[in-house]
């Protein structure tokens, strides 16, 4: 049965032609790595790769568009047990 | 493509962790990084699983939430749980969801020069408290005002009715529960003298005919209604359902009967005409347990502003009453309420068989009614004449909306008439609060103010100036939308709402402030079957995301108020709680210690002797009974119960050749309300992506409507086009229309007419008057 | 005479009889068919735990039987698609005719035995529940692809599955890495045309599943499980 017309959203895409992933080093303060690695893993869009004999994390990004890509940056900078957050690389993916 | 393209991003990120690793062996070399992180994170791999009582409706289905590393990740059904026994509705499974949708207000929101600036909290906090402060000032106490929820917490409630009315003093505290559960509570106190039902959902395993008052059970209370079908396979129950819709709950009952609407009222009473003519009356039990009542009729509708009414009991005989029945002849209902005397002789006989245990369930449709105390009053009157109550499977059952209708706003109290234990106009009642509150007796106020709708009638006059909306979206749900939209939006009034994502409501705010919701904080829900249940908080609220319980404390703070808000932050809901016990600490309404409430999935009051109680009223299971009989309806002063004299009335609007069809406002299965947090949940939005007007076939092939095709329906309110659906979830009769309200963008309530029952003063959003057309 | 006084006194006994048998089964009658127990922790369950495993042991040897229909299999992969995380109730992946029903006379049809349906060139999956009866009150139709708004829900990964993922010892028979709750049929979803293939079982025949295949100990020693 085709689904009837009526079930057909209203809602609307708005474009979005690319979608960036970067990576980071995150240093967390002194004694908070597993806080801070419970922090980003939080996130839907980070990945966390930490090292196993040092306190600093590798922190990877995956978002829609540059505007959540900022978004996702402040968010990140705002955690509280996080020193500091060095960009390593971005790559920019044209969308279909 | 999908695929490919997936594979793409997953190699980009790849390459992006082999340069940052590259990066980091640079700094320093000896390096070793962990590839599974979880590991580091938590030692065994198994969910940690915690309960709660759902987010959602009223039922109270028990949750064992999944946490894994500090998130909610899986919900299943609470096996351990009287209420839901393991099984849960879709909304139940997936509620979690409705917590992480990605537009989360996550800051407070301040409105400078008509934009929204983020700020602190102390900053809004601040706010908020000069703007009280100044507002009471300018234009005296009863300016200000906080409307509230069914949704709020137990402590939410409680330290709303302490600051507005104990500290602040002013009785400006209302709820949604008004257009929800009102009516509900003045069918039981004049009825009865005491809220909330006599019986509880143990009824539904002992009783062998349901009845169902214009309540689409199978939608609305999913869980329960498996516990009637699950019993029907059992035992082979009866299940009848009495509507002005065909819905899923028809499909599965034994007998569909439609009514026109309104005539509810007419039928029941033709029920009681039968059981008097046929001897089915259980006459002990009404000689020895009830008396007779008439009150005033003819009371209007509550459409003009400051309308009052206070109704007057008079006594009447057995015989008075039975005088009066003689008008409803099966015959003569039959030709008004479209339901055929045979039907109704049907359903008086299963009523009045002696042999026969039965449950008459109802929510919105007799709640939400011009007449609906009156309603309330003649399905009790079925019971008391048969005296099939207050016993197991006997029970007529008020069934709620909203997860803590019963617990925070009928049990605390959080209307403009009430205080946690009695009414503002009894000054014993204000000196026990007062008294607990540590308040001087004076500060609370022996008038009531406004009710909900009153309420936002005086925002739009001017004479409330200040109002903080928590946990709720009136501008979604108040009924004839556009005066009390307009009203909010006028100039000189300054509005706070409290809540976790932006809604129509948040629209019209000057301060929004980011709520910490359910498993965010700990709290307390009662149920529909005065069961109470508690909650820890098993995750972190997101950013600055505070408890409304918090807001409101660290507000009364600012206000002054230190002494009485004195909780420490750690332990302030076990506080909170323990202060609220003391106001219901009798043997009619105790309520469960805290440490139980952790220990199981709730408990139902009065809690006494280290036991709920299932059935009130009942000396068997009651121990509040003291009058050394049967049954005891302690809550009226000579322990008897009411049965009330109640005439049919016609609605306020009824269809007519301008706008002639039926309007009917309700829910869907997979929203909840306003849809502010199921459409957030992607399996939810997916299943209802929206709202739509149900027709009958008949109307719509006469109107050359299909399903999908664009419907104007217009009212003498307001008008709004919606996409049809014709025979699809639910089917009205010939000449009715039905319409969801969960859709920001189809606002239904544009339409509605904000008539109300004048006892207790609950709006009507089932029936009115609208006109179709197709554009 | 005396003969027929005693016939009179003896119906006349047996009507006494009668009106006394009939009295006590009215009286009984008006009594509760079931005594209502004392005690908050009275929870008559809707279902049990291990009552549905030898559920559809009928089918056992049919199952042992069929041969492998390589081009209709379903995997895990399918199996998780339409889950918000494992263990969640699946949403409906087909159209469904009628919006109102019940899914005694609708979903069941299909869904209680299984088979081949043409229509989706797809053997339809096996309910481990078949007596709830409202399916649509857990199990929804997806319309429309798009979201109201996004959402940062983690689905967390299924339990792994294959070769000694859920072994004790090299080559013991794996444990069961998920809770039985609303799933106690093990067949339903293990065995049959319709079971994804990597969780297929070799042996259907064994009906007796849980006699090697034990839960996961921290899955069965938490609060409230079976």
């Amino acid at each position: 049965m085709p689904i009837p017309y009526y079930c057909l959203s209203n809602f609307v895409h708005t474009a979005r032609f690319f979608m960036p992933i970067k990576s980071y080093l995150a240093h967390p303060h002194k004694g908070k790595k597993v806080e801070l690695i419970r922090a980003i893993s939080n996130i839907a869009q980070c990945e966390v790769i930490p090292a196993k004999n040092r306190d600093i994390l590798i922190v990877i990004t995956d978002t829609e568009n540059k505007t959540a890509d900022d978004e996702l940056r402040e968010r990140l900078e705002s955690i509280k047990t996080l020193q500091l957050l060095v960009m390593i690389s971005g790559f920019d993916i044209p969308k279909k | 493509m999908y695929n490919s393209s997936t594979d793409r991003r997953n190699f980009m990120k790849k390459m992006a962790a082999v340069s940052a690793m590259t990066a980091a062996i640079a700094l320093f070399p000896d390096i070793l990084f962990s590839a599974e992180p979880e590991k580091l994170l938590s030692e065994s791999k198994g969910l940690d699983w915690k309960r709660s009582p759902c987010r959602f409706c009223g039922v109270g289905c028990s949750l064992l939430i999944g946490i894994e590393n500090g998130r909610a990740v899986a919900v299943r059904g609470d096996p351990k749980s009287p209420v839901n026994r393991g099984l849960c509705c879709v909304k139940g499974y997936h509620s979690v969801l409705s917590m992480y949708a990605a537009d989360r207000l996550t800051k407070p929101l301040v409105k400078k020069n008509g934009e929204y600036v983020e700020t602190s909290m102390a900053e809004a906090l601040d706010r908020i408290a000069f703007k009280m402060k100044q507002t009471i000032e300018t234009h005296g106490k009863d300016a200000v005002s906080i409307y509230g929820s069914g949704q709020w917490t137990i402590p939410d409630g409680y330290v709303a009715s302490k600051l507005f009315k104990g500290c602040i003093g002013t009785n400006n505290i209302e709820c949604n529960a008004r257009l929800c559960m009102a009516t509900a509570v003045t069918g039981f106190l004049t009825s009865f003298g005491l809220d909330e039902p006599m019986g509880c959902y143990e009824d539904i395993d002992h009783a062998d005919v349901f009845v169902l008052w214009g309540n689409n059970m199978a939608e609305m209370h999913p869980v329960l209604f498996s516990r009637l079908l699950d019993q029907r396979l059992r035992r082979g129950v009866t299940i009848i359902d009495f509507a002005t819709r065909t819905t899923r709950t028809s499909m599965a009952a034994d007998k569909s009967i439609l009514f026109k609407p309104q005539t509810d009222l007419a039928v029941a009473n033709a029920i009681c005409y039968e059981i008097v003519k046929n001897n089915w009356v259980n006459e002990v039990f009404v000689d020895r347990y009830c008396n007779f009542r008439k009150g005033l009729t003819q009371m209007g509708y509550g459409l003009e502003d400051h309308y009052r009414f206070t109704d007057k009991a008079e006594k009447i005989d057995f015989e008075a009453y039975k005088k009066f029945l003689a008008n409803y002849t099966p015959e003569k209902v039959a030709k008004l309420s479209g339901v055929s005397a045979k039907d109704i002789e049907y359903m008086a006989a299963l009523y009045g068989d002696p042999n026969k245990r039965v449950m008459s369930f109802w929510c919105m449709g007799m709640n939400q009614h011009t007449r609906g105390t009156w309603i309330q009053n003649l399905v009790y009157n079925i019971h008391l004449l048969t005296g099939k109550i207050s016993a197991p499977g006997n029970s007529p059952f008020s069934l709620t909306g909203q997860p803590s209708a019963c617990g925070t706003t009928r049990e605390v109290g959080t209307f403009t008439h009430r205080l946690p234990h009695g009414v503002v106009t009894d000054e014993g009642d204000r000196a026990l609060a007062a008294k607990i509150w540590n308040v001087p007796v004076e500060n609370i106020s022996p008038q009531p103010t406004y009710h909900a709708v009153e309420m936002f009638r005086a925002l739009d006059r001017g004479d409330i100036r200040f109002m903080w909306i928590q946990v709720t979206n009136p501008m979604v749900t108040m009924p004839k939308l556009k005066r009390y939209r307009n009203g909010s939006e006028k100039t000189g009034r300054f509005i706070v709402v409290s809540d976790i994502y932006p809604t129509p409501t948040t629209d019209v705010a000057d301060v929004i402030l980011p709520a910490a919701m359910w498993i965010e904080r700990e709290g307390m829900y009662g149920n529909s079957e005065r069961r109470t249940q508690y909650f820890q908080q098993m995750v972190e609220p997101p950013g600055e995301a505070m408890s409304d319980t918090w807001q409101l404390i660290e507000v009364a703070r600012r206000l002054g108020f230190k002494k009485q808000f004195y909780y420490e932050k750690e332990t302030h809901i076990e506080e909170i709680y323990a202060e609220y016990r003391r106001h219901h600490d009798n043997e009619q309404h105790n309520m469960a210690p805290l440490h139980i409430l952790r220990s199981q999935p709730g408990a139902m009051w009065p809690y006494v002797g280290g036991k709920s109680t299932k059935w009130r009223y009942n000396s068997k299971y009651d121990p509040a009974c003291t009058n050394g009989e049967a049954f005891h309806f302690y809550g009226k002063p000579d322990g008897k119960a009411i049965i009330w004299q109640r005439p049919y009335e016609p609605p306020p609007e009824s269809p007519d050749e301008a706008y002639p069809y039926w309007l009917c406002t309700g829910r869907v299965l997979e929203h909840w309300h306003s849809g502010s947090m199921t459409r957030r949940i992607p399996i939810l939005h997916r299943a209802m992506p929206h709202g739509y007007v149900e027709l009958n076939i008949a109307d719509a092939k006469r109107l050359q409507i299909q399903t999908g095709d664009k419907v104007k329906l217009t009212s003498r309110r307001g008008e709004i086009i919606l996409p049809a659906a014709v025979n699809q979830r639910g089917l009205p009769a010939p000449m009715q229309v039905f319409v969801p309200f969960f859709d920001e963008n189809m606002l239904i309530n544009e339409l509605t007419l904000d008539a109300f029952d004048p006892i207790s003063k609950q709006p009507d959003y089932k029936k009115c008057a609208v006109s179709v057309e197709k554009v | 005479m005396k003969k027929r006084l005693g016939i009179i006194s003896l119906f006349t006994l047996l009507f006494v009889v009668f009106i006394a048998i009939w009295d006590y089964s009215y009286r009984t009658g008006l009594e509760c068919a079931a005594t209502p127990e004392g005690g908050d922790d009275y929870v008559p369950m809707v279902m049990s735990s291990e009552k549905g495993v030898f559920r559809r042991d009928r089918y056992a040897l049919d199952y042992a039987r069929m041969p492998i229909d390589e081009n209709h299999q379903r995997s895990l992969k399918d199996y998780y698609k339409n889950r918000a995380f494992p263990g969640a109730p699946p949403s409906i992946p087909h159209p469904v005719s009628d919006a109102r029903s019940m899914g005694g006379k609708d979903c069941l049809q299909c869904h209680e035995n299984g088979g081949f349906v043409a229509k989706w060139d797809a053997y339809a999956p096996v309910t481990p529940h078949p007596e709830l009866l409202s399916c649509r009150q857990c199990h929804v139709v997806q319309k429309v692809r798009a979201l109201f708004r996004a959402t940062n829900f983690k689905k967390i990964p299924a339990p792994a599955v294959g070769a000694g993922a859920n072994s004790a010892l090299r080559g013991s028979p794996p444990g069961i890495p998920h809770r039985i709750q609303m799933r106690e049929n093990c067949s339903a979803c293990h065995a049959g045309p319709s079971a994804p293939r990597e969780i297929r079982t070799s042996h259907p025949q064994r009906i007796n599943c849980m006699q090697c295949h034990v839960p996961n100990k921290k899955l069965a020693a938490d609060i409230g499980g079976f």
